[in-house]
């Protein structure tokens, strides 16, 4: 009546979830472990990785702020992967692995604050600011982070929690 | 006709339909999470957080979001001089994309919220369908707000270069996150199917 989406069924069952959201947890540990961006200013260098960016804001006294950045831009996402692929994985070969349900309902709560692409959003308009103070590179890690974006949005809409609850099935009842 | 007018609800989280007994309570039996009928307390939370937020609204955009010191000169930019900043030296495109997530989106969350909480306690029955939508978008949108700390928080990782430039976040970027966090927290705590409530009075 609302006009919302309900149920749809994604293509590629279980396997293709556990392809990307595998794809996605090595591009965000090669995001992690680059140069993410340097800038060159007076001839100097400044090199930072993604992690840099919450160091920062804890450097500077704001230990919330670190906290926030670095849930939303590393954790958060890391989480949402590793325990989607748990769960994945633990399905997919229908071993009964300890904390299955626990993770699985996690995950939906977990999305609001995996904020890859809003993070991406803030690097173009860092760019543009410091473009005329200073020089700018990209780093290996600013690719990796790139396509980590993509395949983590290809990964989190081919994953299907109603399917996966259905497989899980109502404990002591058969399905 | 509503699924509570049956006593049925579906879980929050697994989407699983179950008959809810006469409390309105119950653990859900394939995940575990506790189950109502509607959330508790869903009014009283919002508006806890949302006035929180907009009583965080006022520092967010009066104190500097961020200091850039150079060569001994500092200049404070708040949130709106860093939108008028990219309009002025970026290009516009970006500058309108920040203006939209970092000034419409908090403000019109934030009223739109007000608004559905409002319609809701009235016992409106008007516009349900757009009411509904309007709930869709803000929690949908929400997010990008933070985009404004991300910019900061890279910022001042990138220019630390001594004497020549620096970047300190400042206090404006704290009470911004609270903003941003408390309006999602806000939203999340809002059930859309209070809207949909009190129809039995006006057209059965």
């Amino acid at each position: 009546m609302c006009g919302a989406l309900l149920v749809r069924n994604p293509k590629g069952g279980l396997d293709r979830p556990i392809a990307l959201y595998s794809t996605a947890l090595i591009l965000l540990l090669l995001a992690n472990i680059f140069p993410f961006l340097t800038l060159e200013i007076g001839g100097r260098q400044e090199i930072t990785t993604l992690f840099g960016a919450s160091q920062a804001m804890y450097n500077a006294g704001m230990g919330e702020l670190a906290v926030v950045v670095f849930l939303t831009s590393i954790l958060a996402p890391a989480l949402m992967m590793t325990s989607s692929l748990y769960v994945l994985l633990a399905v997919r070969f229908r071993k009964s692995l300890p904390g299955v349900r626990v993770l699985l309902s996690w995950i939906g709560h977990l999305e609001p604050w995996v904020m890859l692409d809003v993070f991406m959003l803030g690097v173009l308009v860092a760019f543009v600011k410091l473009g005329n103070m200073a020089t700018m590179y990209t780093g290996n890690s600013l690719y990796a982070f790139m396509g980590l974006i993509v395949v983590f949005a290809a990964a989190s809409s081919s994953f299907d929690t109603h399917l996966l609850w259905h497989k899980l099935g109502i404990p002591g009842r058969k399905t | 006709m509503r699924a509570r007018d049956v006593g049925l609800a579906s879980c929050h989280t697994c989407g699983l339909l179950l008959h809810l007994p006469a409390s309105g309570h119950t653990h859900c039996p394939r995940c575990g999470t506790p189950m109502h009928m509607r959330k508790p307390n869903s009014l009283n939370n919002t508006w806890a957080l949302l006035i929180a937020a907009i009583i965080a609204y006022l520092p967010a955009n009066l104190y500097p979001v961020m200091t850039v010191i150079s060569f001994g000169k500092s200049q404070s930019d708040t949130i709106m001089s860093g939108v008028i900043y990219l309009f002025a030296h970026g290009d516009w495109p970006l500058g309108l994309i920040v203006f939209i997530a970092s000034v419409l989106v908090p403000l019109l969350k934030m009223l739109a919220l007000l608004y559905l909480l409002i319609t809701v306690q009235k016992k409106s029955h008007r516009r349900r369908l757009q009411r509904t939508r309007l709930y869709r978008v803000v929690e949908l949108v929400g997010r990008w707000s933070m985009v404004d700390i991300f910019v900061v928080a890279l910022l001042a990782a990138l220019v630390n270069v001594g004497a020549v430039a620096t970047i300190e976040p400042g206090a404006g970027a704290i009470a911004f996150s609270a903003v941003v966090i408390l309006t999602m927290f806000a939203a999340m705590n809002f059930d859309p199917r209070l809207i949909w409530d009190y129809q039995g009075e006006d057209n059965g």
